[in-house]
């Protein structure tokens, strides 16, 4: 099975995103409009006619290409709209990069956005085409949920450490939000709030799961070779996986709820693109997919970061707290950021854009040089899983 | 053919859940008291009478029918027993019909003794909140099939009797009453004039057991006492309530419980009319009953407070969560994946074995595209599940605060994700083996969409 580094390397040149949040007063198009400018912001002498070919990710905010070339007013311009569950985002930039990768476009765009506020329900909301009926009408928490007596039961860990792990992830991750100002929630909470939030699934409260919010953002790629034209500041994209799972985890006995196997092959993938062999050390910090408390404890195994059986303590002994040895979701994570579907992938980029060209502010990670963002949709047992490693630096092929 | 007369199996079903206390106040429920048999949210006569029909149904033959005697049927205008039907699997020779009213369990078992059909009686009973008979009504399936091994038929004898007693308008959910004395009367007289001409065709002056159904308590009361009944017919309605169209075969399900092989039974039943059949117990009757007696189901159901009852029914409008409706199931989907919607059918997979569920074309396991044929078919249905993960879903869209939502590996393979019924949510736990069982999911658009969950497996049976 392949698993090349693309003919050219790639590069971000810009990135824009909107702060998530309840938007009342913007549409779609708003956020999409607000999100490519605060980007070609940072690149004066960019324009969009610049910009050869568009890719667009939503869930559901939005049809075609159109979703993008209208607000923009595009002009004679291939726009693709993408989706791939909470993915999306990832999935626009993916299909951007290899673009430019192939040498067909020496400029594109990948755009992500998300309107979840406009419908009256709190969680999320898709529609599937007609079917017979047969499958469980999970809310989102409540498959991702599953993970939580599947891992005691695997690991030996009790309902007290179990909980103080969901909770801090919790509270690790508004705590960085709280330094944000385009994270959705920009207070910390306390341990008590999160563990007497109003239960939605399981053993999951309100505050186990990522907000709801709209927003988009936005990317600018260009090949890696004509990076400095663009920015001194460039960051290259090292290595990615993506797969879509079978979902045999759902229609077939063996798998056992501890891991997300996509999520380990995706990585796999971009750790050997990106030359990474040990990312517990090499890495400097991740974005990763906290759509609930429990998602992002068995990421720590599936992405190397901690052994199995042993992220849970990893998690209570603070190392991948935002001054421990690998800052885990230094922007907030969906749990303060938001989960715009559309935009999430790329505003997980955003935050390693930003801390990779060391413009984090009071998060920045000091010298941060590899950054992973691992982004993901469905459920356990049939999910998509993107992961990334992005560089400061270009790779060995880049130069 | 008269010398298939009678019954060869037979089964009853009754509800997780008994109701002994209708007291919006709180008051305690009394002692001895009237004790309804309630049926799940998620319960309804078709889901009944697949449960009552499933362990005794094997291949029905071509010709042979299957009835559905109800006056709670799903649909207007859709046949109810096509959907049992297709959850048993029988035989697309074999035909479905629904047997509507108060009288149609009676219809059904003649129907039964007489041409070797197979039919379930299922109802659920409506009353008002309050009304005076809420706690004397119930829930519950009975099933039988045709043939001699349980009883052979002896005799039997009706009166068909036009009579306001009991009706209901098409839209509306409570039955209406007419005055009980009056229609007592009426009922009681036809009830013993049948009786006794059953009895003196089968050449006897009464029977080993006395068995007496009627829609109204008052005659039957009166018709156990003019024919000599023991009583034990009325001491298992006290525990579920009169049961409408299965009222006749739950009883009778009851007697031949604790009948001995010779004996006879004489079932009555009073209704528009009455329907008596004398029976001869088989030497067989023992083998002859799929799942459970009555006693141990009685026995073993979970007391309801009366205003989880309420909501389940719909009598009580409760705030659910700010989230859409369960989609409606379509059609076409329904009817290409019959075997795994309505019997549990994954695939069995010719390379390695594995089995698919649902069912696809290539296997989850080893990625080996098979043959979507008969042979790759394995029924889930009769199995015991494992939970391996479970949640509690506290935003659900049923009449319940919390469901349990389960992942669940199957003895022999398979995988099922599905809803956990019949116990609460929170006592789902990893490990626990569990069994399939037929419900309605939700009823969106006005299509009710069936389908399997999974109870917790009772060792006693």
């Amino acid at each position: 099975m392949a698993n090349r580094r693309m003919a050219h390397d790639v590069a971000i040149v810009a990135m824009g995103c909107t702060p998530f949040r309840d938007h009342w007063n913007s549409s779609a198009d708003d956020l999409l409009v607000d999100a490519v400018q605060d980007c070609l912001g940072s690149l004066p002498a960019v324009s969009l006619d610049d910009i050869d070919a568009f890719w667009v990710g939503t869930q559901g905010s939005g049809m075609s290409g159109q979703t993008l070339a209208r607000p923009l007013r595009l002009s004679g311009k291939p726009v693709t709209r993408v989706e791939n569950y909470c993915a999306t985002g990832s999935e626009a930039f993916r299909n951007a990069a290899f673009a430019v990768a192939s040498g067909a476009y020496d400029m594109v765009m990948a755009a992500g956005v998300e309107k979840l506020k406009d419908s009256s329900q709190a969680g999320l909301s898709a529609v599937y085409p007609p079917a017979d009926g047969t499958d469980v009408d999970w809310t989102a928490p409540a498959g991702f949920s599953l993970l939580v007596p599947a891992y005691q039961d695997a690991h030996g860990v009790d309902d007290r450490d179990m909980r103080s792990t969901l909770t801090k992830v919790a509270v690790k991750n508004h705590a960085n939000g709280a330094l944000n100002e385009r994270a959705q929630f920009r207070k910390a909470v306390s341990a008590e709030a999160v563990e007497t939030a109003p239960r939605v699934a399981g053993r999951l409260g309100v505050m186990d799961c990522s907000g709801v919010s709209d927003g988009a953002a936005v990317a600018v790629l260009v090949r890696a070779e004509d990076a400095y034209k663009y920015t001194e500041k460039p960051v290259f994209l090292r290595g990615m996986g993506f797969v879509a799972g079978s979902g045999a985890g759902l229609a077939s006995d063996g798998y056992d709820f501890t891991t997300f196997p996509e999520v380990v092959t995706a990585a796999k993938q971009a750790y050997e693109q990106a030359g990474v062999t040990d990312p517990a050390t090499e890495i400097s910090l991740a974005e990763v997919h906290d759509c609930f408390t429990p998602t992002e404890v068995v990421l720590m195994e599936d992405l190397g970061f901690s052994p199995r059986g042993k992220a849970w303590r990893d998690i209570l002994d603070g190392r991948y707290d935002l001054d421990g040895a690998l800052p885990v979701n230094t922007d907030g994570g969906l749990k303060s950021f938001g989960h715009p579907i559309g935009a999430t992938g790329l505003r997980m980029m955003f935050e390693c854009f930003t801390q990779l060209r060391g413009e984090a502010g009071e998060r920045q990670v000091p010298n941060a040089r590899l950054a992973v963002a691992q982004n993901l949709g469905g459920q356990p047992g049939s999910c998509v899983a993107f992961v990334a490693v992005l560089g400061s630096e270009p790779g060995e092929g880049d130069r | 053919m008269p010398d298939q007369h009678g019954i060869d199996a037979y089964a009853a079903y009754l509800p997780a859940y008994a109701l002994n206390s209708n007291s919006l106040e709180g008051a305690p429920p009394a002692h001895p008291g009237p004790v309804r048999s309630v049926a799940g949210f998620d319960e309804d006569a078709v889901t009944m009478a697949v449960e009552a029909l499933r362990h005794i149904v094997g291949g029905t033959a071509t010709g042979h029918q299957l009835l559905l005697a109800t006056t709670s049927a799903p649909y207007e205008a859709k046949t109810a027993a096509g959907i049992v039907h297709e959850a048993l699997g029988l035989d697309p020779g074999a035909a479905a019909v629904d047997l509507r009213g108060h009288r149609s369990g009676a219809s059904a078992l003649d129907l039964v003794t007489r041409t070797g059909a197979c039919a379930a009686m299922a109802d659920i009973r409506f009353t008002r909140p309050g009304a005076p008979d809420e706690l004397a009504q119930g829930d519950a399936g009975a099933a039988f099939v045709g043939g001699r091994r349980a009883a052979v038929l002896l005799s039997r004898a009706g009166r068909t009797t036009e009579l306001l007693e009991r009706w209901r308008l098409p839209g509306e959910q409570h039955d209406r009453v007419w005055d009980e004395r009056f229609t007592a009367d009426i009922l009681r007289t036809a009830a013993v004039r049948a009786a006794r001409h059953a009895l003196a065709d089968a050449g006897l002056d009464t029977a080993d057991h006395v068995v007496v159904s009627s829609s109204n308590a008052r005659a039957a009361a009166a018709v156990r006492r003019a024919l000599g009944g023991s009583g034990e017919d009325a001491r298992i309605e006290r525990a579920t309530g009169f049961t409408g169209a299965a009222h006749p075969g739950l009883l009778l399900a009851a007697a031949l419980d604790e009948a001995q092989p010779g004996q006879t039974v004489l079932l009555v039943s009073a209704t528009e009319g009455a329907d008596a059949f004398v029976f001869r117990v088989g030497d067989g009757v023992r083998s002859a009953r799929g799942g459970p007696s009555v006693r141990e189901q009685i026995q073993d159901r979970q007391v309801l407070a009366y205003g989880r009852y309420l909501r389940w029914r719909g009598l009580l409008d409760v705030q659910g969560p700010a989230r859409p409706a369960a989609p409606a199931p379509a059609a076409p989907p329904m009817h290409r994946r019959a075997g795994w919607k309505f019997r549990l059918e994954g695939s069995r997979c010719g390379a390695c074995g594995s089995i698919t569920a649902p069912p696809g074309r290539v296997c989850a396991s080893c990625g080996i595209a098979g043959h979507a044929d008969a042979r790759s078919k394995v029924s889930l249905r009769d199995k015991v599940a494992r939970v391996v993960s479970v949640t509690q879903d506290h935003l659900t869209t049923m009449p319940e605060p919390e469901v349990a939502i389960v992942i669940a590996d199957v003895d022999g393979g398979g995988r099922l994700s599905a809803y956990a019924t019949d116990a609460p949510a929170e006592d789902v736990v990893v490990g626990m083996e569990m069994v399939p069982t037929f419900r309605r999911l939700w009823t969106t658009d006005a299509i009710h969409n069936y389908f399997w969950k999974l109870r917790p497996r009772k060792d006693c049976h």
